[in-house]
């Protein structure tokens, strides 16, 4: 086998053993759903013993060593499942620890999540909150399933640092989201931290991309329960999925799911083997753009064709209506993207 | 009794917008939710009290017999004070359809109780197999003397837990083509046999409802129009309710929201939005222009042709294309639960998820674009 039969073979087994512990049905999803802290500790576990919260950590470091697109597969078959777990954050997180933190985050042993975010609507950490002297001062916002964290890793513009969920001056307000989860707004006040090296830049582009791969699994997955269901639902005498209007419909969901595998799959390789700035930066955008939008549009039509039966909580579709409304502007919307796409992206002639 | 449709519109509009503040709720203005009884009987009844209960009947039925002009300036203004709307259906549907196909003393029995509120009604027309497809429907009604018995299922019936009437198509004559075996009763909603199942919709409110019928009792002076001519009434009902959905009032709501969000976000001025949010507001003006020649015909006396599915079709698509626009621009907050900041005027996610089952309900929008091709268009099936 060469290379890359090698490491697509490797990709196909990772989606099948996550695939293996997401259940078919929804059941523990819903349970889930608007509960303290929104997920399951003990799953977390069990993602963390198959070295998922390590994919990105390098093996050296006692992590699985694997690249974006291993990353992005993962991402993606939790999404087909709206797995809940704080994967994304946590690999995110995990880019920056080291040592005993970091064979703690790893291991499921504490769950680390970054905190990065002081406004909405951007995806850079740039903002007001400082981590220099042993002290944090400052608030972040949109830190989803904060309620669940043991400790922070919190971005400042004087470095990063890890602040502990229950240290002195920290404080922590859960806001609701659509999907069952939630966003927590961290406030910082002279909170003690311990500085950490480098910065999350590059796991947070990463952490782009992996969210467009979640939505890409959410919309492939209700996209597919949503042609079963043309199937075998009749009006008139017929499966609705015999008029040409709901064909058509669906060829046009078929095509923006498949511009969207392409993309993000095209975008995991550029992070794998680029190093250029701007050439990453494109790709990512070009794919979280696509999902972002796609994703919205894929899970709004197919509540719409479900009829009546869509717009009830019971329908699965919903969930994944809702999920795509948390995820989409997660870590940059549609038009965000495009913007910074038309900012980075070489010209077309070039 | 003044004459609203002989007074200026500016005066008209004045007047109404004066009472309206006056008297409407506070706490019910721009509601997340669709309210139910218990929440908005407080202003039905002030509606009924001073007589503007009915804007479209006419005054010899106790509505206030307003021209197109004039009913579109009322629903401007109460729009402008996000005044919620109410449990409708006899105002909308039971009210026209008893004068237009009602004896006097059906007349007589229930439009009074329409407008004192006695009556809230529920529209019983959906089944769990009878959806798009609404001939196909099989709650049978058999004949017993002077009742009819009436056995079967229907869904997705709105605020069926608050009311207290019900207006059904049941079928029968099993043995006729499918339009022709239905009728049109009036049940009350305390029958024996009635059992009311709440469902729980996306937003997570208890909206609409399963309604069982078994072994029901239905007096036969409450049939409506001839036995088995149900379906030719319930189709010209349906024109009313195009009227209805196809008003500009939801889109004008939403864009005066998106508006706000703009604001809030700090892209008001951003040449990109205002062009998206301009292009949505002059289709909100094209519409209130077509709309307002549908409300004329209707107000002239005359049937609603096929045509009147164009305002369904393009009211609810320009609501939908308003909120994906809030979703847009909101961020990270277009994932919130509750309001941005506790305030209900900046809800993108719960005005995107209103926003969704108004292209499913009164005829889907692509059973309304078949109605186009087909009746207007007259193109082959
Ligand atoms: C919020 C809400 C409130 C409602 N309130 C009431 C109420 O008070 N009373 C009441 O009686 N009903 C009510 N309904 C029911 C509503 O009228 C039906 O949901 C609607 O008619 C669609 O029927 P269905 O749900 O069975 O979907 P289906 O008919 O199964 O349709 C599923 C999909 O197939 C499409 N489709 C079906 N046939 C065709 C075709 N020939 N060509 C192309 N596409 C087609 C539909 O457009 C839809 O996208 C309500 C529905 C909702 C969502």
């Amino acid at each position: 086998m060469s290379a890359a039969e090698d490491r697509s073979e490797n990709i196909r087994l990772l989606r099948d053993s996550a695939a293996a512990i997401i259940p078919a049905d929804y059941r523990r999803i819903r349970a889930l759903r608007f509960t303290d802290p929104g997920f399951d500790r003990a799953v977390w576990q069990e993602m963390c013993d198959m070295g998922w919260a390590a994919v990105r950590v390098p093996e050296a470091q006692g992590g699985s060593g694997l690249g974006v697109a291993e990353y992005c597969a993962l991402a993606e078959a939790l999404g087909r499942g709206l797995v809940p777990e704080p994967f994304i954050g946590a690999v995110t997180a995990a880019s920056v620890l080291s040592g005993a933190a970091l064979a703690e985050a790893i291991s499921g042993a504490s769950v680390i999540l970054p905190a990065w975010q002081e406004r909405a609507n951007t995806i850079d950490c740039a903002g007001d909150t400082t981590v220099s002297g042993g002290r944090a001062n400052g608030r972040k916002m949109f830190i989803a399933q904060a309620g669940g964290a043991d400790a922070f890793v919190v971005s400042g513009r004087d470095g990063v640092a890890l602040v502990a969920r229950d240290a002195a001056g920290v404080s922590l307000s859960i806001e609701r989201t659509q999907d069952g989860g939630s966003f927590g707004t961290l406030t910082l006040d002279n909170a003690a931290c311990t500085p950490l090296a480098g910065d999350m830049a590059a796991a947070l582009e990463e952490a782009s991309l992996a969210t467009g791969a979640y939505l890409l699994g959410v919309m492939d997955r209700v996209f597919s329960m949503t042609l079963d269901y043309m199937r075998t639902r009749q009006q008139f005498g017929r499966a609705i999925g015999s008029f040409q209007a709901l064909q058509h419909r669906a060829a046009d969901l078929k095509i923006q799911v498949a511009l969207t595998r392409a993309s993000v799959e095209a975008a995991a390789v550029t992070l794998d083997t680029s190093q250029h700035p701007a050439v990453r930066q494109a790709a990512v955008s070009r794919a979280k753009a696509r999902a972002a939008e796609a994703a919205m549009l894929v899970t709004r039509q197919c509540i719409q064709l479900h009829g009546g039966i869509g717009y009830t909580d019971e329908a699965d579709a919903g969930l994944f209506l809702r999920k795509a409304m948390v995820l989409s502007s997660l870590h940059g919307g549609a038009a965000l993207h495009r913007a910074r796409y038309a900012a980075v992206a070489p010209d077309d002639d070039e | 009794m003044t004459d609203y449709n002989a007074m200026d519109d500016d005066a008209f509009r004045l007047m109404v917008r004066s009472w309206v503040v006056a008297h409407y709720p506070e706490d019910l203005r721009n509601p997340p939710k669709r309210l139910h009884w218990r929440d908005n009987k407080v202003w039905y009844h002030k509606l009924a009290e001073k007589g503007w209960l009915c804007p479209g009947w006419p005054a010899a039925h106790g509505g206030m017999g307003l021209d197109a002009g004039k009913q579109i300036v009322f629903m401007e203004e109460c729009e402008r004070h996000g005044v919620a709307r109410t449990n409708d259906h006899g105002i909308i549907m039971v009210g026209p359809l008893l004068i237009q196909y009602g004896t006097e003393a059906q007349r007589a029995e229930f439009l009074p109780k329409i407008l004192s509120g006695d009556h809230v009604w529920c529209q019983g027309y959906s089944e769990p197999n009878a959806g798009s497809d609404l001939a196909s429907l099989r709650t049978a009604a058999v004949s017993d003397g002077d009742d009819w018995v009436v056995n079967g299922q229907k869904i997705w019936t709105t605020l069926a837990n608050d009311a207290n009437w019900i207006f059904l198509l049941v079928r029968t004559d099993p043995a006729a083509k499918k339009q022709e075996g239905i009728s049109f009763l009036l049940v009350p909603m305390d029958s024996p046999g009635i059992t009311v199942r709440p469902i729980v919709n996306i937003d997570l409110h208890d909206e609409f409802c399963e309604v069982f019928f078994d072994a029901v009792r239905v007096p036969k002076r409450w049939t409506v129009g001839a036995v088995n001519q149900g379906w030719t009434m319930a189709k010209n009902l349906l024109g009313f309710e195009r009227i209805y959905l196809g008003s500009p009032k939801l889109s004008g709501y939403a864009l005066s929201r998106l508006k706000l969000l703009a604001e809030r976000m700090g892209v008001w001025d951003d040449a990109a939005f205002r062009d998206r949010y301009t292009g949505l507001s002059m289709e909100m003006a094209d519409l209130k222009a077509l709309h307002a020649t549908f409300v004329d015909i209707v107000r002239r006396g005359l049937p609603l042709g096929p045509d009147v599915s164009m305002l369904k079709v393009i009211q609810t698509e320009l609501f939908q294309k308003i909120t994906d626009a809030m979703m847009d621009i909101a961020g990270e907050n277009a994932g919130l639960l509750e309001p941005i900041e506790g305030n209900r005027n900046l809800h993108p996610a719960g005005q995107f998820i209103q926003a969704r089952p108004s292209t499913i309900y009164g005829g889907s929008n692509e059973i309304q674009r078949n109605i186009l091709a087909r009746n207007v268009l007259a193109l082959p099936a």
